[in-house]
């Protein structure tokens, strides 16, 4: 488990050792877990109504209670997913050893693997500026390395413009897909997070990993600094004590202004820090979506 | 503004230090591409116009750190300003004139002279160094000051040692001295620094300001600085005992005492229930309380009977206030003693009512009286011996034998007390022969107004026309009790020679007839006395026996002639004057001890009196005789003179224009000073500027 620090990840050289050292640990965390098994499993029986499916008709009940029953089953299609990773300029900040860009591309890999080997369709959108590079989802086991390669290309440029990305997603996307965005949802236009969250109102399942850096969190500055903007040409010379308290208030009220609409929005939230351990986040976010169902 | 040490303002400089490192120290900072800028951006704007602010005032407080340090180091001073404007124009030669009058004792928790004495080793400390002083201290009889110098450590001694007097001083007559003193000296410059409480009492603005000789010896005005030990108080409270009476109370009992003195109160408010006291030593024998209205006088009275004769010493006192020492006066009071009496009588009658010496002895052995009395009759009488007894009383006697009038002059010579009245068995030319040395005056022949039985004897009768009431014997028969005496009746007196050759000392007629005749003379025959009624005791010639004054004459016949009634003046002796002492008989005055136990030496006078003092402090002085005997009789108190009790302050502005105002540079005094040196507060600020710049920055 030790190898799946941030410090250690930034060792691995790629997103597929990244991002299968952080799958593994998650598969190894789920014995412990009470979801066992993501696949299609008996839920209870009904009893027989004309137009019921015949081949799931249970013999075995009919042998002992002269009756006819239908075994019903959970999901029983497979998971249609997309991850929609944010390649902007400010996603390729750090003040550790991961990026927030590389923490969402290891996530993102982490997560392919985990659908694919469930036989469920993963597919990938990576919004770079104004353009998307996608990758249909697709369920087949020589798809990941098409996802995972896509994933290891990516670097961050441009700005972020979420309602673009929203706008591209609802073209491509079928209805009852899950979207699984990975951002710091840094777009100070003003709908461009409710455009994100209306993805949910198309039937989508959505999940949003908000990645921000620890620096973003305490703002541990001390010297006079010039601070310089990452997707624009602001800049500004600041003594970052003085302005420490009013920007973690701003900040703060940012972060709990994102998280309330999306439980507002009916969608699943995790903030994720780019020092913490993925593998943990993922399990929390699989309990937290186990409990959901 | 002076400073202490000036060079410290050099630090000063390094106030100018926040503003060069604010022009100077332009740090690159260092460039940091960062996501949410946009926070950032908000929050700069949001803090900006707090920032501006919060640098402003660090800046502020780091120059008031860096100014008032070096400043404070350097101990600046606004109190030796107008010092030093006064020497603004050179050296002068300084006079300190340092009042030490009673009124200077006032304290409330200090006293005026302490914050005086302070005063006047300011006054030396502010002098410059080339500036030459003397030191006067003002007392009721001021010297000449040594001439100006610059020993300052001796001027220093010479205050530390003043003390407060008990008197008066005449500030007016002090500063003429120190302006005389400065004369003497060559620097151009004259000063005259006066350190008083300012009191009206103690200055003479009717008399011409000091004067200086200046280099072409033209009079001028010196300079003036005045030092207020008052720090500018309006007024200064005061009550004090300015008059003490003490008379007999008859009423009251032989030994019994009326105290009457006069409180004053020279503050602006009333004082009620002051508490007032008769003490001696330890005991307060009468108590009372007094309600003296705002700047007026009350008076009040306590009768006090005191339980033996002889010399009583002690004091009358109010509850002290801020000047203690004028709410007391010490009295010395010779108290009768009890006297032994022999009446001698010369016409017993078996009637008691009709008996000669019946009134008399009711008179004399009356409740409260002090005299004993032994009755004899005319043989039995003129046998005894005389020197066992203090007064022998003949009352229509025959003229004793010439043996008898022998040790009767003796017994009177030596010092008792004789009363002779009349009646049918007097024989003038018997009484002239054997007893003529020794009575007033002579006797002549009997008279007779009317009879006695006459229906109009009412109105023929002889009354007392004329009596003495300044004397002793008739001093409490004024006002009403004086008709006691007036109405009684005479039908028939004594009439008596105009003069008696044979008498070696004058006699002293103290009441007449309506025609003139003496009725009651007296005279003093060597140590004693001898007291002449012309009329009779009983109610023979007169209805005098019956009447209210019989009774307390009789008695004061009976201290006087014996010498219990006081006839020496009190001697009213005031703080700074000397006494002059009379010895009696063979006494011997050597010496007078002061109340702080100091024995006075005593100068004797060609008239046999001896002089002690000037006496510096008011109480009981005890006289004594040779090798140290006390003389009781001789003591005396010594009181303040109330002037020194009126506090009332003179205004500045009276004191400038009387001293002129171009000539008064500094009148100076501690409420317009800063109490507490300047630097101190300096310091303060820097502590309190460094104490809001560490929590701006903890902000």
């Amino acid at each position: 488990m030790a190898l799946l620090d941030a410090q250690t990840l930034s060792r691995l050289q790629g997103v597929k050792l990244r991002a299968r050292a952080v799958m593994e640990g998650v598969l190894s965390g789920l014995h412990k877990s009470p979801h066992q098994g993501q696949s299609v499993e008996f839920a209870e029986h009904k009893e027989y109504a004309p137009g019921d499916e015949l081949r799931h008709l249970d013999w075995k009940a009919y042998g002992k209670f002269d009756k006819y029953y239908i075994k019903r089953f959970e999901h029983e299609t497979n998971l249609r997913s997309v991850m929609v990773v944010d390649a902007s300029a400010s996603m390729g900040y750090r003040s550790g050893a991961l990026s927030k860009l590389e923490v969402s591309t290891i996530l993102a890999g982490a997560l392919c693997y985990l659908l694919v080997r469930q036989q469920d369709a993963a597919g990938l959108a990576v919004m770079v500026g104004e353009a998307f590079k996608d990758v249909p989802p697709r369920a087949s086991a020589g798809h990941l390395n098409v996802l995972l390669d896509a994933l290891e290309h990516t670097q961050p440029q441009g700005t972020t413009n979420l309602a673009s990305a929203a706008d591209h997603l609802a073209e491509v996307l079928p209805r009852r897909s899950t979207v699984i965005v990975l951002s710091d949802l840094l777009d100070e236009r003003e709908d461009a997070l409710k455009r994100i969250l209306a993805l949910r109102q198309r039937k989508n399942d959505v999940v949003l990993f908000h990645v921000v850096d620890p620096a973003e969190l305490t703002f541990p500055f001390d010297d006079p600094t010039l601070f310089l903007d990452m997707e624009g040409d602001a800049r500004i010379e600041v003594n970052p004590r003085e302005i420490k308290e009013s920007y973690l208030e701003e900040f703060g009220a940012f972060l709990a202004s994102v998280k309330a609409a999306c439980a507002e929005a009916d969608v699943d939230y995790e903030l994720v820090r780019t020092d913490e351990r993925l593998d943990e986040v993922l399990l929390r976010f699989l309990a937290r979506r186990g409990r959901r169902r | 503004m002076t400073f202490g040490n000036p060079w410290m303002l050099l630090g000063a400089l390094g106030a100018l230090i926040p503003l060069l490192v604010h022009l100077f120290d332009r740090r690159r900072p260092r460039p940091h591409p960062f996501g949410p800028m946009a926070f950032v951006l908000r929050s700069q704007k949001r803090t900006a116009s707090r920032l501006k602010l919060k640098r402003l005032l660090l800046y502020a407080l780091r120059t008031l750190i860096l100014l008032a340090i070096p400043v404070a180091l350097a101990r600046p001073e606004l109190r030796r300003d107008a010092a030093a404007s006064a020497v603004a124009k050179g050296p002068a030669a300084t006079a300190v004139v340092l009042d030490a009058s009673l009124s200077m004792r006032w304290a409330d928790g200090t006293s005026l002279f302490e914050r005086g004495r302070d005063e006047a080793r300011d006054a030396l400390k502010d002098l410059q160094a080339d500036e030459p002083s003397t030191v006067l201290v003002c007392t009721s009889a001021p010297a000449a000051p040594p001439p100006p110098g610059f020993d300052r450590a001796r001027l220093r001694a010479i205050i530390d040692e003043a003390r407060p007097t008990y008197g008066t001083a005449d500030l007016s007559r002090c500063m003429e001295l120190a302006a005389r003193a400065l004369e003497e000296n060559p620097t151009p410059g004259k000063r005259l620094v006066l350190v008083s409480d300012m009191t009206a009492a103690a200055f003479r603005l009717e008399s011409p300001p000091p004067t200086v000789k200046d280099p072409t010896g033209k009079r001028v005005r010196p300079e003036v600085v005045l030092r207020d030990a008052a720090e500018g108080r309006e007024a200064l409270p005061n009550h004090s005992l300015v008059e003490l009476k003490v008379e007999p109370a008859l009423q009251a009992g032989p030994r019994a005492f009326q105290f009457t003195f006069t409180v004053k109160n020279q503050s602006p408010e009333a004082v009620k229930d002051v508490e007032a006291a008769v003490r001696v030593g330890e005991a307060a024998l009468a108590k009372g309380f007094v309600d003296v209205p705002a700047n007026g006088t009350a008076q009040k009275s306590l009768t006090v009977r005191f339980p033996q004769g002889g010399t009583v010493e002690g004091a009358v006192t109010l509850a002290p206030d801020a000047l203690p020492e004028d709410d007391q006066r010490s009295f010395v009071l010779p108290v009768p003693r009890a006297l032994k009496a022999l009446v001698i009588n010369g016409a017993p009658h078996a009637t008691r009512y009709r008996d000669e010496a019946f009134f008399v002895e009711a008179a004399l052995t009356a409740p409260g009286s002090p005299v004993e009395v032994s009755m004899r009759d005319m043989d039995a009488g003129l046998r005894e011996n005389y020197a066992a007894y203090d007064l022998v009383l003949l009352l229509n006697v025959p003229a004793p034998s010439a043996e008898d009038a022998e040790r009767l002059a003796a017994f009177v010579t030596a010092g008792g007390g004789l009363f002779v009245s009349m009646g049918d068995r007097v024989d003038p030319d018997s009484y002239n022969s054997r007893l003529g040395a020794l009575l007033p005056r002579a006797l002549r022949l009997v008279r007779t107004s009317v009879e006695r039985e006459d229906p109009e004897a009412e109105t023929k009768s002889a009354k007392l026309a004329k009596v003495e009431v300044e004397h002793p014997l008739f001093s409490p028969f004024t006002g009403r009790a004086e008709e006691g005496l007036v109405g009684a009746r005479f039908y028939r007196y004594m009439l008596l020679e105009a003069d008696n050759p044979a008498a070696t000392g004058a006699s002293q007629v103290l009441a007449t007839y309506e025609d003139g005749a003496p009725a009651v003379a007296v005279a003093r025959r060597g140590k004693g006395r001898v007291g002449l009624f012309t009329s009779t005791v009983d109610r023979d010639w007169s209805d005098f026996a019956i009447r209210t004054s019989f009774l307390p004459l009789m008695q004061r016949f009976a201290a006087y002639l014996t010498g219990s009634l006081e006839e020496r003046e009190e001697q009213r002796v005031r703080v700074g004057e000397t006494v002059t002492l009379r010895p009696e008989g063979g006494q011997v005055i050597a010496a007078v001890r002061a109340p702080d136990g100091t024995e006075l030496a005593v100068k004797a006078q060609q008239d046999g009196s001896v002089v002690a003092g000037p006496l510096l402090e008011p109480g009981l002085y005890a006289v004594l005789g040779a090798e140290g005997k006390p003389l009781q009789a001789l003591d005396f108190a010594v009181m303040l003179d109330p002037v020194e009790s009126d506090l009332t302050r003179l205004p500045s502005d009276t004191l400038t224009a009387y001293f002129g105002e171009e000539t008064v540079k500094a009148s100076s005094g501690d409420a317009e000073r800063p109490k507490v040196p300047l630097w101190t507060w300096l310091i303060v600020a820097a502590c309190a500027a460094f104490f809001f710049e560490g929590t701006l920055l903890r902000k």
